[in-house]
């Protein structure tokens, strides 16, 4: 206000008009702002007794409803497993199952029998389920290269894909890589008494992988000729972003027991069907002694058959509340005067200097 | 240093005393530059502060940032991380931590010598008017010449108001008798005028004649500034005309009042005393620092530990897997490419082999345990400290225009743990603004404040410094009829208008008929004396090398200065030898009582000596300086013998110091008693407010004084320091043996005082008073120097009088070395350097006494009593938030490693994270980097008002309460809960899921950086929208890192954020997480605040709950402080 003030009086005249102002541009004295002086406005909270009860309470009134509500969902997920590794073997061959799956001339064709335990809203989900594959081992995870699915002019692409980069001439194998590698390639097929439950394999994989990270113009090649076989084969005639079980495969799980989406079944099921399922067994886990689990599962706003979050809510919740009541006791049996200045401790203990 | 005249003795001193020997001189052709520079062993004008080159700019920069440990450590990890076998990151994402530290340091660092060379080249570039002759032809003419062409030897010209581009010695200047006058304000800091002179006999001469015709003979560069050693050879000449530190003006300082002065460049460039001044400040760090180290330690060890087990458990797991890994697909143990090499594996290398990389690796992951942006968050936030602490209105003096000053950056927080403070007395406990207040003359005492008015009737000259008279003195001095007394008393006041160095600068006043003069000097008890002369009739009024004029009651009378011996410390007076008007040749002499009545002849006027005695004890137990004059007239035998002495010791090469020294102590001797005058030191403003507030928060005012004792006792009591009830203990030996006496009586009697009164209401305050000869034989012998700690400690005040420099630097010691208490000095002169370094916190007043304790300060102010808001409010804060800080820090980059560190669990203990690799990085350099410095900077715990009100508050930081081993353990194990709660809750919820590795990452990245920084605001005390901004706008950038890092499409992790982001699972987990992390701190914090709490809590519902009440009745009580 002073200066503007001034501005007006010495229009005419020189800056000298103000000597006030003139001063305070010689002086070193610090301009005061309230930014400066460390006085902007604030809020000072303090946890009163009030705030910590009803900050429980609330939590707790908030975390068990929720807990109900998610632990009802949870319940009304119908979830069938069935592992079949070990089940699929031959009985001659259990002590040697190591050899039953590398002999190719064995038939790996096996079929399994499921009951449906409760009716199944369609849309039903179908995940195999690996035990022990550690698909988040660092020698797994690098092993890959996201710019060579991409573009088909980076094929030549192959850094970080060690040991599946090329083949034993020196080709790039597109896809490269242990992933793509090791892809899984088991398959499934259901039938309901005569009627073929179809597996709906489209849109398994995420759209974004299908249109941003596997191109349509990149065609596997050299896959799988190495030395080892990994898994699957691929037909080269179709391009990586119509390979939706490649795509699936490739979005490495976070824990080394996971489920991957196979297909989805349209069909509502009914209470004490009998599901048959023709499987060829074709995956190795019996090197490693991994489990293979066919999963039909039906799913709610919360994902699968996962008590765990239910639990979780209403012990938090509840463990809130009791908190909220254990401090409002606390809180009565040594109540404290708020800002009483007799706590200080000099005041406490005048002669405590 | 046993003898008291050595030890009062400082460096700077001694060296000038130093005598000059041919082999140390240098020396200079006045006006030839070019043989001067014959053998180029001169530095030449231009000047460099700036530390780099562009070119070396890198290498050193780099070189001196990795002085610091930490950055090695991080070096080493990036440098591992290049290692194939080891490669956890990305190049980009390993260096980038350490890039990110370096650069913006670098950056910092090249700033600021990019505004060095900038400042260099405006200063290389100046102009100044050389002499440049033509050969031959005698002509000769000023040149303006860069300053950076100025070469030593060089004759130079300076106008009024420059400043001289070099040290040159004087050779002619405008005033006929070859008076200079310079103001050394960038020198010192003291802005008065100092006189300098030039030389009779190169004033006579034409300077162009000089030129090639004289050599000076001078002393090798040094940085004291008071002293300077050399002589003068005129060609036609056989003798040696002596230079002194009068005849010399340096860079760095202005000429003034003065038209021209001409000088020849004996110093030039990096030589000059104004450069080799320049050096910094020792660096000291902070206890908060040290102590932080302690915590680094457990930190590493945690690391070691997680690391061991990791690669422990990695060795098991592949021994179990042994069998299985070759044909394992997620393993691929051969390489079926290159089979054919000699190891077929494919990065493998044997289980032993694959520990140690395992452990390497792991040491990589989680390499943030150890907080490497705390460093940088450290520097930044006491930058912004420093910037408040500056700006702060309350901290700024304006008698002096003198804002605070942060000198050092690094110590801010030790502020806030001051036990002990050492200060000075002269200058700042005192204004060092000196009042004449009484006088004794003649026996004949004249104190009494009453009678004292201002001057009345029209002088022609007024004192710019009013001065009151006492009536009855002037009635004496007028009466032209002589009585004895009268005689006497108009000596005295001759005495005091001629015995000084006091130059007079005749200004116009308001009225034209009255002129107002100005006494400037370099000593304030000088000029208090010539204006109290001036006052009663005595006024000097003109000042040449040869002689001073005095209006003696309105007649100007002529007095020759015919030999004058300067004041140095050890004879502690000085004295002139005066050509009187009347033809008698009278020496005066003033000093110190102690020196003064030695040489004085008691015969004389027994009487006189003993009434004066009596008023000098008076004088001093008010608290007042005395200085007692003296007089005699000479006969002409000993004048002339006194003449040759004085010129042979003059003109001495060897010894000059001391020969002169012996000519003043030949020649002072039966001194005849004049009289005594008191002068009134006055206490700086607000210092016995500010003394009690610091007592009241616990922290010892230990006085320093080179006063003697009477004088220290008595300022002890008008500051407060001292209080009646206090039982006095005084240690005041002439020897070692009566010294180790008065110990023992001491230590004696304080085990009986603290018996008697063990119930502490009833303790009796003691102070201890000490004089700087007892110290002498303390500090010989540590057994002693041991008792003297156990008095001083058990003492609620110490003072000791009569130290020297060094001796204050042995008490700041003495505590420093046998307690852990934090030492502050605080001093404003030269004297107080030595203190200054020594204490854990130095600082300097920027008031009368000069620039050298500002120098060596780390922290500079105007005025006493700002410590009182510097400790109790901003130290409190600045301690409080980096203690705090670094503990968050620590908090928050562990919480983050055991997260990291669950999941390698669950990943064959290979050292996968599914956070992604820039998630990693960024996160202790964005993700939670910036509230916490915010909240560092800004929050702050109670508000001024509060911590002044109650300076016990400041205990906090005494005892420290915010940074300590129990809450480092209290917050790593809420930061090991956390962890678990972040890693744990979603990973049970996804067991036997569907879940990617990217999205769990995202989740745990988000629920990680929500919870850290929801943790912080809860601890956040104050919220202004800054704080706001910091806290919510860090987890929103948090967001948007993690889509932007899920938007490329090359990423493993691509879109998986959006995916995530659309399932309800993810927003239940993620309250889930912050909700089960927060309960534990947030019960403990409910349970500490409100069943045990501590002071600054109570202070803080006090504050919430009055503050409306406060706002109807605001205090006064503490208007000292809140105003300026």
């Amino acid at each position: 206000m002073d200066s503007s003030n001034a501005a007006g009086t010495s229009n005419g005249g020189s800056g000298d008009g103000d000597p006030a102002a003139a001063a305070r541009r010689n002086t070193k004295m610090p301009k005061y702002s309230k930014f400066t002086q460390q006085e902007l406005p604030a809020c000072k909270p303090i946890l009163t007794p009030k705030w910590v009860v009803s900050v429980f309470f609330l939590v707790g009134v908030i975390f068990v409803p929720v807990g109900v509500v998610s632990l009802l969902a949870a319940r009304d997920v119908v979830e069938i497993i069935d592992r079949y590794d070990d089940a699929c073997v031959p009985v001659n061959m259990t002590d040697n199952k190591l050899g039953y799956i590398q002999n190719e001339t064995i038939s790996k064709e096996c079929t399994r029998t499921l009951t449906v335990t409760k009716d199944m809203k369609q849309p039903i989900f179908v995940y195999y389920q690996l035990d022990n594959f550690y698909q988040n081992h660092r020698r797994y995870v690098k092993s890959r290269n996201d710019a060579q699915l991409r573009d088909y002019k980076k094929a030549n692409q192959t850094t970080s894909c060690e040991p599946e980069r090329t083949t034993a001439d020196g080709k790039p194998i597109v896809p490269c890589g242990l992933i793509a590698w090791s892809l899984f390639n088991d398959t499934y097929i259901f039938n309901r008494g005569n009627e073929n439950l179809t597996v709906d394999k489209k849109d398994i994989s995420w759209k974004s992988d299908r249109e941003h990270k596997f191109a349509k113009n990149v065609y596997p090649s050299n896959f799988q000729n190495g030395g080892l076989i990994g898994g699957a084969k691929l037909d080269s005639s179709i391009p990586l972003s119509d390979q939706e079980d490649l795509i699936v495969w490739m979005r490495t799980a976070a824990l080394p027991t996971f489920r991957k989406l196979y297909g989805r079944i349209y069909v509502d099921l009914k209470e004490n069907d009998t599901i048959t399922v023709k499987l060829d067994n074709n995956y190795n886990t019996y090197s490693f002694g991994g489990k293979k689990k066919l999963v039909l599962s039906t799913a709610t706003w919360l994902g699968g058959k996962n008590d765990f979050l239910g639990f979780a809510y209403l012990i938090v919740g509840g463990l809130c509340i009791f908190l909220a009541f254990a401090f409002t006791l606390l809180y009565v049996i040594k109540p404290r005067k708020l800002g009483d200045h007799n706590y200080l401790s000099w005041n406490r203990h005048p002669a405590g200097r | 240093m046993a003898e008291d005249h050595g030890s009062s003795r400082n460096m700077s001193m001694s060296m000038s005393q130093k005598e000059l020997g041919d082999e140390d001189a240098r020396a200079v052709r006045v006006g030839d530059a070019a043989r001067t520079n014959e053998r180029l062993e001169f530095a030449g004008n231009a000047v460099r502060t700036a530390k780099y080159s562009p070119f070396t700019f890198l290498p050193r920069n780099l070189f001196e940032q990795f002085h610091r440990l930490a950055y090695v450590y991080f070096l080493a990890i990036a440098v591992l991380n290049q290692l194939p076998q080891l490669a956890v990151f990305g190049r980009g994402a390993s260096v980038m931590p350490l890039a990110f530290v370096l650069t913006v340091t670098a950056v910092k660092d090249a700033y600021e010598d990019w505004r060095r060379h900038r400042a260099d080249r405006a200063e290389n570039n100046r102009l100044a008017a050389v002499l440049s002759t033509v050969p031959g032809a005698g002509a000769a003419e000023y040149v303006p010449t860069k300053w950076k062409d100025v070469r030593v030897g060089d004759i130079v010209r300076v106008a009024a108001n420059e400043s001289p581009p070099a040290d040159m010695v004087l050779l002619a200047t405008s005033d006929t008798t070859g008076v200079a006058y310079v103001q050394t304000l960038n020198l010192d800091g003291e802005s008065n005028l100092k006189t300098r002179y030039a030389k009779q006999e190169t004033l006579t001469t034409r300077v162009e004649h000089l030129a090639g015709a004289a050599v000076i003979r001078c002393e090798r560069p040094n940085r004291n500034i008071y002293g300077f050693q050399a002589n003068l050879e005129l060609q036609e000449e056989s003798r040696r005309i002596p230079l002194g530190p009068s005849n010399i003006v340096l860079r760095g300082c202005d000429l003034k009042n003065t038209a021209w002065a001409v000088g020849v460049v004996v110093y030039a460039g990096r030589e000059t005393k104004a450069m080799l001044n320049n050096a910094g400040t020792p660096t000291k760090r902070s206890r908060l620092e040290t102590h932080m180290n302690r915590e680094t330690l457990f930190l590493s060890g945690i690391l070691i530990v997680l690391c061991s087990l990791v690669a422990a458990l990695s060795g098991v797991w592949l021994r179990t897997h042994a069998t299985q890994l070759e044909l394992a697909q997620f393993f691929h143990k051969k390489d079926y490419l290159n089979s054919d090499k000699e190891n077929s594996n494919y990065n493998y290398y044997g289980i032993a082999a694959q520990i140690v990389f395992n452990f390497l690796m792991a040491v990589i992951v989680f390499q943030i345990m150890i907080p490497i942006s705390l460093y940088i968050s450290m520097e930044l936030v006491r930058l912004g400290q420093a910037y408040f602490m500056i700006r702060d209105a309350r901290l700024y003096d304006a008698s002096s225009d003198s804002r605070f000053q942060c000198r050092a950056l690094n110590i801010n927080e030790d502020l806030g743990q001051v036990k002990c403070i050492f200060s000075d007395k002269t200058g700042t406990l005192t204004q060092n603004k000196m009042e004449f207040r009484c006088a004794s003359i003649d026996g004949v005492d004249y104190s009494d404040i009453t009678r004292q008015r201002p001057v009345e009737g029209d002088l022609a000259w007024v004192p710019k410094v009013p001065v009151n008279v006492d009536r009855e003195v002037m009635a004496l001095v007028r009466n032209v009829g002589a009585t004895e007394q009268g005689r006497y008393t108009r000596e005295f006041f001759i005495a005091l208008a001629t015995c000084n160095t006091i130059v007079p600068l005749i200004l116009d006043g308001p009225d034209p008929k009255k002129k107002v003069i100005d006494y400037q000097g370099e000593s304030p008890d000088e000029q208090a004396l010539v204006s109290a002369a001036a006052a009663y009739g005595f006024v000097l009024v003109e000042r040449t090398s040869g002689h001073i004029v005095i209006d003696v009651l309105g007649e100007k009378q002529r007095f020759d200065v015919l030999g004058l011996h300067e004041f140095d410390s050890d004879r502690k007076r000085m004295s002139v030898i005066i050509g009187c008007p009347d033809k008698t040749v009278k020496l005066f002499v003033k000093g110190a009582d102690s020196s003064m009545f030695g040489i004085i002849d008691k015969t004389l006027n027994p009487d006189v000596v003993q009434a004066t005695e009596k008023h000098l004890h008076s004088y001093s137990s008010v608290g007042l300086r005395t200085l007692v004059i003296g007089v005699r007239e000479l006969t002409q035998t000993e004048f002339l013998e006194w003449q040759m002495a004085y010129e042979r010791a003059s003109t001495a090469l060897l010894g000059r110091g001391n020969l002169l020294r012996s000519v003043a102590a030949n020649i002072e001797r039966n001194m005849r008693l004049l009289g005594a005058s008191g002068i009134e030191d006055k206490l700086q403003d607000g210092v016995p407010e500010a003394i009690e507030k610091l007592r009241q928060a616990e922290i010892k005012v230990w006085v320093l004084t080179g006063d003697k004792q009477e004088t220290a006792i008595s300022i002890g009591y008008s500051c407060k320091l001292l209080t009646q009830d206090m039982t006095q203990i005084v240690i005041n030996s002439n020897s070692r043996e009566s010294c180790r006496r008065s110990l023992d009586d001491a230590i004696s009697m304080v085990h009986k005082l603290r018996s008697l009164s063990t119930d502490s209401q009833s303790r009796v305050p003691l102070a201890l008073i000490i004089d700087g000869n007892s110290l002498v034989y303390i500090f010989d012998d540590t057994e002693r120097e041991e008792k003297l700690f156990e008095v001083a400690i058990a003492c609620d005040v110490v003072l000791c009088c009569r130290v020297a420099p060094l001796q204050k630097a042995g008490i700041v010691d003495l505590i420093k070395k046998r307690t852990s208490d934090m030492t502050l000095a605080i001093g404003d002169g030269a004297n107080d350097v030595s203190m200054i370094q020594m204490a854990d916190v130095g600082i300097g007043i920027s008031g009368q006494e000069g620039r050298q304790a500002v120098m060596a300060s780390d922290f500079a102010m105007g005025q006493f009593r700002f410590l009182v808001p510097l400790l109790l409010v901003h130290g409190h804060w600045n301690y409080q938030r980096m203690g705090y800080m670094i503990l968050y820090n620590f908090y928050r980059n562990a919480t983050f490693v055991f997260v990291l560190f669950w999941y390698v669990l669950y990943t064959g203990f290979t050292l996968t994270t599914a956070i992604t690799e820039w998630s990693s990085v960024l996160y202790s350099v964005i993700y939670t980097a910036v509230p916490t410095i915010v909240v560092a900077i800004l929050d702050k715990d109670l508000s001024r008002r509060t911590l002044l009100k109650y300076p016990q508050l400041y205990g906090a930081g005494q005892r420290e309460e915010n940074y300590n081993l129990r809450l480092f353990i209290y917050i790593m194990m809420d930061s090991v809960w956390q962890s678990l709660a972040v890693f744990f809750i979603p990973y049970l919820a996804y067991r036997k899921s569907a879940i990617d590795s990217a999205s769990l990452g995202d989740l745990w990245t988000l629920s990680v950086v929500i919870l850290v920084n929801i943790h912080l605001a809860m601890d956040v005390i104050r919220w202004t929208w800054i704080t706001h901004a910091a806290i919510w706008g860090s987890i929103v950038a948090t967001w948007i890192c993690v889509i932007v890092i899920d938007s490329i499409p090359i990423l493993p992790g691509f879109w998986a954020i959006y995916k995530v982001m659309g399932t309800g699972l993810f927003w239940a987990l993620l309250l889930a997480v912050i909700v089960v992390g927060m309960i534990p701190h947030f019960a403990a914090k409910a349970i500490r605040e409100h069943f045990i709490p501590n002071d600054i809590q109570i202070a803080r519902e006090m504050e919430k709950l009055k503050h409306s009440h406060e706002l109807t009745h605001p205090e006064v009580q503490m208007s000292t402080f809140a105003q300026s």
